[in-house]
């Protein structure tokens, strides 16, 4: 293999693939990234075994070939290198690059023992959609999950799709986030289906999808791969029931408030410094005020008060939660002022921006 | 060949001419689905091992399995993610105190109400339970028709509840959706009627009652006395009944037993089928011990279960109790002595020390049998006061762990022996005669109470 390419071409391609290399189970060839280069592209591809991701980048092939490097290395050293050109070559195992005053021989292992990376052979069914609206969705539902052993349905994000919408939702049973995309945003031929992903694919996906792309995604029973024109990704999906997440979503609240997002955010977080262990924050509006006082007291610290406006039709008992989940579900919302829907003190809470009902994150409080 | 015992012999082969780590990662976790004629096929936990063995392996892999069988030609390969989870299931169960609450519909089934935790399965029968059992069978397979109402009673913590909630689930799998399935703790139900006579809503609850198909109710013990509810139910119970469907109740004593249970009720609960849970022998608890050692991955030497087995009798609760302490025990500690179980038992099983002096036992026995405390203490050995007089030795010596002597003293200066005789023979009677246990269950209530 012989090759000349630039080096940001070369290290915005390992900084893809390289998160998915895996930690090494038994095998020390999922520590590599696979180089390959064939006449028309040169090829990256990292895997751990459940997820893989390959990238296209372009450069000059002048002789075809292939090899496994150990990722690491490989990439500090591509990201200190001060020279633009680089070329690769290789001697049997070994990788030889060379820059204009700089020479390395990097031990590889042979292309043969990388794994075979599978392939969805059924590409005539599809789900087209822009990056940036896939991106956007993922990354504020995807707060909600966090990885938990015994529940292995609850660690990935659903795909639950109709042809009129397409549903996001996450949960860690705790607190559920779920994003709705309208049908006029994306296009697709399946007529439905619904699809757990696993976080960390959901992550990696964040991390590489431009704004600017169109995703095509593809099915099989038990894999998800997303291809855009560099980049594809291929990912198992994760066996097991989604709970009935319409079923938790309460329709009707006893109490709603309007509050600005921004004041609310810093509130929490100031009241958050004299909370307990559980990031416990006291909640209440006063029947008849007009304000929502948010409270917290710490035996050893002492307590302060944060006294906010808000819009409300009647008063709010005082409900505990946990101010970093509380957050979290702020953070995803872009409007200025954030809707409250809350039905007492151990009933899960809707947060939502007031007009756009398409985001919506629900929170259980804290008993204490 | 078996197709397991063919697929075993065939990775024994393998592993030895692959490298280990080669081995560990592509085909430990293999499994045999089926042997036909002239094909096998196995199961790979995921796509990127099902390529990998295709590709690399397919000919070393057929090559070996023609050389245990020849007739073999065909090797296919599918996709089963359940291979790798079953070894995945983790050991650990670090749940800490966790005060930030879950939507609880994530746990329980929302239309049924049911724990998909409780599966007949998972439920170990002995002779203090097969009766019950066999009827939730019976039930399960005819649903509504053979025993109707089933009623289930007995102790706390024996398996009531896992029992009739697995009869739910078994119902709802068996039959899907045709049926519907609803329980209810008799609590739910209370509080039901309660908000309904307050909105004035009576008729709605009416109706969402009755068009369930298996009624389940636990602890039914508590609408005892609370007239409207009775009422309510009694009306509910009798629309039920009429159209075949099947009801499920369990409390903690017979219907005759509960004392403020109307007559009517009483009498339409008996005419079903009643059978009792009792407090399981040896064997079951052994069986249980195992069971549940065998769900946290555990393993103990057969004397330790002895021990665990032999100092928790009464109670399956407390018997899972602690296990769970134990196994939390054995992660931290790392080993598990013989020490740490004894630790255990003792920290778990001492009874919680109510100020209970020996003279309130007399007095609630007394009370309970309608006698008067001299009774027990006098010469007297008429048959009414030999049995409560028997039962007052057996409560103090199990409630507070007198020594005989003492116990004696305390009832009319009596011999020891006499004492230890009458211990052994109410605890072997606790075992044999249902009634007997029930008047000792109400006893120990008024001690408790007083």
């Amino acid at each position: 293999m012989k090759l000349i390419l630039l080096k940001t071409n070369l290290k915005e391609g390992l900084d893809a693939v390289s998160h998915a290399t895996g930690e090494n189970t038994h095998l020390p060839i999922l520590k590599n990234i696979l180089l390959k280069a064939s006449s028309n592209r040169i090829e990256l591809a990292g895997t751990n075994l459940e997820l893989a991701i390959s990238k296209y980048i372009s450069g000059k092939t002048i002789e075809e070939g292939g090899i496994a490097i150990p990722s690491g290395t490989l990439s500090s050293l591509i990201s200190n290198l001060p020279d633009e050109r680089i070329n690769l070559e290789t001697n049997s195992n070994t990788l030889v690059i060379k820059s204009d005053n700089y020479e390395a021989r990097l031990q590889g292992m042979s292309p043969e023992e990388f794994p075979l990376i599978p392939q969805i052979k059924d590409k005539e069914r599809y789900l087209k959609i822009s990056g940036g609206i896939l991106k956007e969705a993922l990354v504020q539902v995807v707060n909600a999950t966090q990885y938990s052993e015994w529940r292995q349905e609850l660690n990935g994000v659903l795909f639950d799709f109709e042809e009129s919408r397409l549903v996001f939702v996450a949960t860690d049973s705790f607190r559920l986030s779920k994003k709705i995309i309208a049908s006029s945003q994306f296009e697709s031929n399946w007529p439905a289906l619904k699809v757990i992903v696993p976080i960390k694919t959901i992550q990696e996906l964040i991390r590489i999808i431009k704004d600017t792309e169109i995703i095509s995604i593809y099915f099989d029973e038990s894999q998800i791969m997303f291809i855009s024109e560099e980049t594809e990704v291929i990912s198992r999906l994760i066996e097991g029931k989604f709970p009935d997440y319409e079923a938790i979503i309460p329709k009707t609240f006893e109490t709603e408030a309007i509050i600005e997002k921004g004041n609310l955010m810093h509130a929490l977080k100031l009241a958050g410094i004299f909370s307990g262990k559980v990031n416990d924050v006291h909640l209440k509006i006063e029947e008849g005020h007009k304000m929502i006082e948010i409270y917290s007291s710490n035996t050893q610290l002492g307590d302060n008060k944060y006294l906010l406006a808000v819009k409300s039709n009647k008063g709010m008992p005082e409900i505990i939660f946990n101010w970093r989940y509380f957050v979290d579900g702020l953070k995803a919302i872009s409007e200025k002022d954030i809707y409250m829907g809350i039905n007492g003190e151990d009933k899960p809470v809707i947060i939502r921006s007031v007009n756009d009902q398409s985001l919506v994150y629900l929170l259980m409080p804290i008993r204490m | 060949m078996e197709a397991e015992k063919l697929w075993q012999s065939v990775l024994g082969e393998i592993e030895l001419q692959i490298s280990r780590a080669n081995y560990l990662t592509w085909l430990k976790d293999s499994k045999i689905i089926s042997q036909e004629e002239n094909a096998i096929l196995i199961a790979l936990p995921n796509n990127f091992v099902k390529e990998w063995v295709e590709n690399k392996y397919h000919k070393m892999i057929l090559g070996t399995v023609r050389s245990f069988n020849e007739t073999i030609k065909k090797i296919d390969y599918v996709v089963h993610t359940q291979a790798i989870d079953l070894t995945r299931i983790n050991k650990k169960i670090n749940q800490e105190i966790q005060k930030q609450t879950s939507f609880s519909e994530l746990r329980v089934d929302p239309e049924t109400n049911l724990n998909p935790r409780y599966t007949l399965d998972s439920f170990i029968v002995g002779s203090s339970n097969e009766l019950a059992y066999a009827a939730i069978l019976s039930v399960i397979k005819e649903v509504g028709k053979k025993y109707n109402p089933l009623f289930i009673y007995g102790g706390v913590g024996l398996g009531k509840t896992h029992l009739i909630q697995a009869a739910g689930n078994e119902i709802k799998k068996n039959y899907k959706n045709e049926v519907k399935v609803k329980y209810i703790p008799s609590e739910t139900y209370i509080r039901d009627i309660v908000s309904a006579i307050r909105n004035k809503r009576i008729e709605d609850t009416k109706n969402k009652y009755r068009d369930i198909d298996v009624l389940i109710i636990d602890d039914i013990q508590f609408i005892g006395g609370k007239e409207k509810t009775e009422e309510e139910f009694f009306h509910t119970f009798n629309a039920l009944y009429e159209n075949n469907k099947q009801i499920i109740i369990s409390s903690d004593r017979p219907p005759r037993s509960i004392p403020t249970l109307e007559e009517r009720l009483q009498s339409r609960f008996e005419g079903g089928m009643i059978a009792d849970v009792g407090y399981p022998d040896y064997e079951t608890r052994v069986a249980i011990i195992k069971s549940k050692l065998e769900e946290k991955k555990m393993t103990l030497t057969d004397d330790l279960i002895n021990i665990i087995a032999n100092k928790v009798k009464r109670n399956v609760r407390e018997l899972e109790g602690v296990i769970h302490k134990i196994s939390l025990k054995s992660e931290r500690e790392g080993i598990i002595a013989k020490t740490v179980i004894m630790d255990t038992l003792r920290e778990t099983i001492s009874q919680p020390s109510l100020n209970i002096s020996p003279q309130q036992i007399i007095q609630a026995v007394a009370h309970f049998f309608e006698i008067s405390p001299e009774d027990l203490t006098n010469r007297s050995r008429k048959k009414e006061v030999v049995e409560p007089r028997q039962i007052a030795a057996f409560l103090m010596r199990e409630l507070l762990n007198l020594s005989y002597p003492f116990i004696g003293e305390k009832l009319g200066k009596r011999d020891h022996t006499t004492i230890i005789h009458s211990c052994d023979k109410i605890a072997q009677g606790i075992n044999k005669n249902a009634s007997l246990n029930q008047k000792i269950l109400l006893i120990k209530e008024e001690v408790y109470k007083t």
